[in-house]
């Protein structure tokens, strides 16, 4: 388990493949963003992005699953207080695959002593290589808690 | 018609209310975020949250929807984000919890090479015990009125 003692400023990660189709993006418009670029074809088309795109909050909700199936599971996380600096680059398209690059900005001591803030700056790129997305995360992890008294100095903390 | 020019420093603007089910948060959850204390009720309990809370992705989807509303009704001439500055969760969002929405204009200005101008803004979402459960500042770009753009051409 990776603790807030464990992460390391610089420490870069490559995670998540994430198959963006039709159906999804039309799915998510219809509940959240219904607006005639995200929904309908013909209406895209027409538009000033030339076709159907992805909403820029769906591309969030995206990028937190993949962060959610790779980096989570192995990652003494409690949520995150928010982000920083998000910033649409690029529209996301039917076919679009999207993987993510996250390199940790820096480590904040929290109020709590049992916690602290580490800021992940994090690119989301299509098959192409382009960032269609960037933002900085507000992660919260927790501290490695205290080996009982008396632990061996071997666990190491 | 609301063009970028109808947009001043200071206003503020509700963008009406929903009210948010167990089921929703558990749908959304499990599709986009699926941490225990968003997927599961029980593992939620045991949590430092003390129960099911809503993704803040979801939070954040819901202040768009409502957004989406507001501008539809009153026409506004919106195309689209660059981005947002800042965005916090500040207090969890449960099942049954009602989220009312918020905006006020803090800055604007022109684009100096299209008929565009932007709008900083900050939005928000209030329950109903009155707080803030989350707060974005962020930036929505708007046409420029037709004969005004035509006039600075």
């Amino acid at each position: 388990m990776k603790y807030f003692e464990d992460v390391a400023v610089g420490e870069t990660t490559r995670f998540g493949r994430y198959a963006v189709t039709r159906e999804e993006i039309v799915e998510y418009a219809r509940q959240f963003d219904p607006q005639p670029f995200h929904l309908d074809e013909e209406a895209a088309r027409a538009s000033m992005f030339g076709g159907l795109i992805a909403s820029g909050w769906h591309t969030g909700a995206m990028f937190i699953r993949m962060v959610c199936d790779s980096m989570i599971p192995d990652a003494a996380t409690s949520g995150a207080m928010g982000f920083d600096d998000l910033k649409w680059l690029r529209p996301v398209r039917p076919g679009d695959v999207l993987t993510v690059e996250s390199e940790v900005r820096e480590k904040v001591e929290g109020r709590r002593p049992d916690r602290g803030i580490v800021k992940i700056e994090s690119r989301i790129s299509n098959q192409r290589g382009e960032v269609v997305m960037s933002l900085v995360s507000l992660v919260i992890y927790l501290r490695r808690p205290p080996v009982a008294s008396s632990g061996s100095p071997s666990t190491g903390s | 018609m609301k063009y970028w020019e109808d947009f001043k420093v200071g206003e503020s603007t509700d963008l009406g209310s929903h009210s948010i089910t167990e089921a929703e948060i558990l749908a959304f959850a499990r599709k986009y975020d699926p941490q225990p204390f968003h997927t599961d009720p029980e593992a939620a309990r045991r949590s430092i949250f003390g129960g099911l809370i809503a993704s803040g992705w979801h939070t954040c989807a819901l202040l768009m929807r409502l957004s989406v509303e507001a501008a539809r009704r009153e026409e506004a001439a919106a195309t689209g984000s660059p981005g947002l500055d800042s965005c916090r969760w500040l207090k969890p969002v449960r099942p049954g919890d009602t989220l009312a929405a918020r905006t006020e204009v803090l800055e604007t200005w022109p684009s100096k090479t299209k008929p565009i101008g932007f709008v900083r803004r900050r939005v928000e979402m209030v329950n109903q015990h009155g707080e803030v459960v989350v707060a974005i500042v962020g930036l929505t770009m708007y046409r420029r009125r037709p004969e005004a753009s035509a006039a600075t051409a």
